[in-house]
């Protein structure tokens, strides 16, 4: 048992095992983590068990990229008001401070039976438990005439990166008087008020190059979403005539999108010519966690509520958007608290570590205008069902200017924070 | 009648409220100027919640204030002023709210005991 516990197998286990730098000899008895995916959730978990572990855990990261995109503030890199360097983070100190392994690679599969996590390249991790954090996949299927083949004339931008810069370069191509439209997606989705600062995002960027003649229509599924009120009043008082929400009743359904032409058609309406359509659709656990048998039919990963362990399989967490955590939004903070709480727990079953209950929290910051930001937030803990919400709270409409520049400056400070908790 | 018949019940309600406050008072003077020290490791791990935020760097920026090597009794008002909602900030008094005053002892002397690291 001891053996099968450090050895990789597989077509390159020996390369890999130099690459990896583990050593080959049998009889190695510290248990390995392997942790699948570099965001808020699987960053944070592979720092705190190889921080607090002081090298009692060997901690693998396996995540084909050297840098990490944040999709929180990519709309303030679209508002302008950040550069793609300021949302660019490397893994670097992760290895050099921690000792965590970075395996540049994809994971391909989890073998559960043999509990082994399988490479792109066919090698075999053995591991003791696996924590996973692969963020969401898009349902492709999910917007008629919308598909993965049309991404780079319609993009999505939900998952930072090239999206990103590319719905940035759509954006700053908008003549005066174009018409966007930005089709929100369905719960459960990442980042739930993200669509409503992208919105707001936009049409600063358009107020403040003089195009102020340009509109955005956001064609919504949901009848109501996140800090709405908040949005709304921000619209009318920064962008008035620039942005129309329209509910699923009054545009009655999305009955199709064209790509050649840009022009998506609804129940009521048909926009044509649009000079940029942004397809958000409906979102699903990463496919890593969905083949390896973890989601459910809602296309998403039940846990226990006490410490994000799957309820499919003991030996695996899951972390951040891939997962059914209650009343917790999908969100970086909310990946982040769930992290610490998994950690916490991996080093109790692994190492004896002590443990105490799971608190969770999350806050998420949206700017809706320079110096305008609002907020919504939480306290959550584990009911016997779900994670359950014990206080929340949210922005009220009649916060005065200087109050909002305040909340603005705290969300340029839980940025820095949160990468500082993350990297390094 | 009925009214004659709860008097003496509501006085006794009156004294019992009055003793009960005062004993909220005391608790709170003396958490106030608790001068026990907290247990470092319990706060760590507490720390968790404020470190997505608060950098134990000791870094700031925007309007995330540094929170490290603070004199514990500092930290201790300060936490208590968002729990007992005198002090404005929305996540601050949410984060607050459930801790008692052995978590908040707890948390003062971990990020008391925390060094200020400049950047490099």
């Amino acid at each position: 048992m001891t053996t099968r516990r450090t050895m990789l197998i597989g077509s390159s286990a020996f390369a890999a095992g130099a690459m990896l730098g583990m050593p080959a000899a049998l009889g190695q008895a510290k248990p390995r983590v392997v942790v699948i995916g570099g965001g808020a959730g699987g960053a944070t978990a592979a720092k705190y068990i190889a921080k607090d572990s002081q090298g009692a855990i060997e901690v693998v990261l396996v995540e084909p990229k050297d840098s990490f995109v944040t999709c929180f503030h990519s709309n303030l890199y679209l508002g302008g008001f950040k550069t793609f360097e300021e949302i660019t983070h490397k893994y670097d100190k992760l290895v050099s401070n921690y000792g965590i392994r970075h395996v540049r690679q994809m994971a391909s599969a989890i073998d559960r039976d043999k509990k082994q996590v399988v490479l792109a390249d066919g090698t075999r991790i053995d591991y003791a438990r696996v924590v996973i954090s692969p963020g969401i996949d898009l349902k492709y299927d999910s917007v008629p005439g919308w598909g993965k083949e049309h991404e780079e004339v319609m993009p999505h931008a939900w998952m930072a990166g090239p999206q990103t810069q590319l719905l940035r370069k759509q954006l700053d191509a908008v003549k005066d008087g174009g018409t966007i439209v930005m089709i929100a997606p369905p719960n459960p989705y990442r980042c739930p008020p993200g669509p409503y600062e992208r919105v707001s995002m936009m049409a600063h960027q358009l107020k403040a190059s003089g195009r102020t003649k340009s509109k955005i229509f956001v064609l919504d599924p949901k009848e109501s979403f996140s800090k709405q009120g908040l949005f709304q009043q921000g619209w009318e008082r920064h962008y008035p005539g620039m942005v129309e929400w329209l509910g699923p009743k009054v545009h009655d359904g999305i009955k199709s999108v064209d790509p050649k032409t840009m022009t998506v058609t609804t129940g009521f309406e048909t926009y044509t010519g649009c000079a940029l359509v942004n397809v958000i659709p409906a979102q699903m656990a990463g496919k890593i966690a969905r083949d390896a048998g973890l989601a459910n039919q809602s296309g998403f990963c039940p846990v226990d509520a006490e410490n994000m362990r799957s309820t499919i399989d003991p030996n695996i967490y899951v972390l951040g958007d891939a997962s059914i955590a209650g009343d917790m939004p999908k969100s970086a903070f909310s990946a982040n608290s769930q992290a610490k709480v998994a950690a916490l727990m991996v080093r109790g079953e692994l190492i004896n570590a002590r443990t105490f209950p799971a608190r969770y929290a999350n806050t998420c910051w949206s700017l809706i205008a320079p110096d305008d930001t609002v907020k919504v937030g939480g306290r959550y803990e584990p009911k016997p069902d779900k994670i359950t919400a014990a206080e929340t709270f949210v922005s009220k409409t009649d916060e005065n200017a200087e109050y909002r520049k305040q909340i603005q400056a705290e969300n340029v400070g839980w940025y820095s924070g949160i990468i500082a908790d993350m990297f390094s | 009648m009925a009214r004659g018949g709860k008097a003496k019940p509501m006085q006794g309600f009156r004294i019992h409220l009055a003793s009960m406050l005062l004993a909220l008072v005391c608790a709170q003077a003396a958490s106030a100027s608790n001068t026990t020290k907290g247990d470092k490791a319990f706060g760590e791990y507490l720390s968790s919640l404020c470190v997505t935020c608060h950098q134990i760097t000791g870094r700031a920026t925007g309007g995330i204030p540094p929170i490290i090597a603070w004199p514990d009794d500092q930290f201790i008002a300060v936490m208590n002023s968002y729990r007992n909602k005198d002090r404005e900030n929305l996540v601050m008094r949410n984060i607050a709210a459930p801790l008692t005053d052995e978590e908040i002892a707890a948390l003062a002397a971990y990020f008391g005991s925390l060094p200020y690291q400049p950047a490099p």
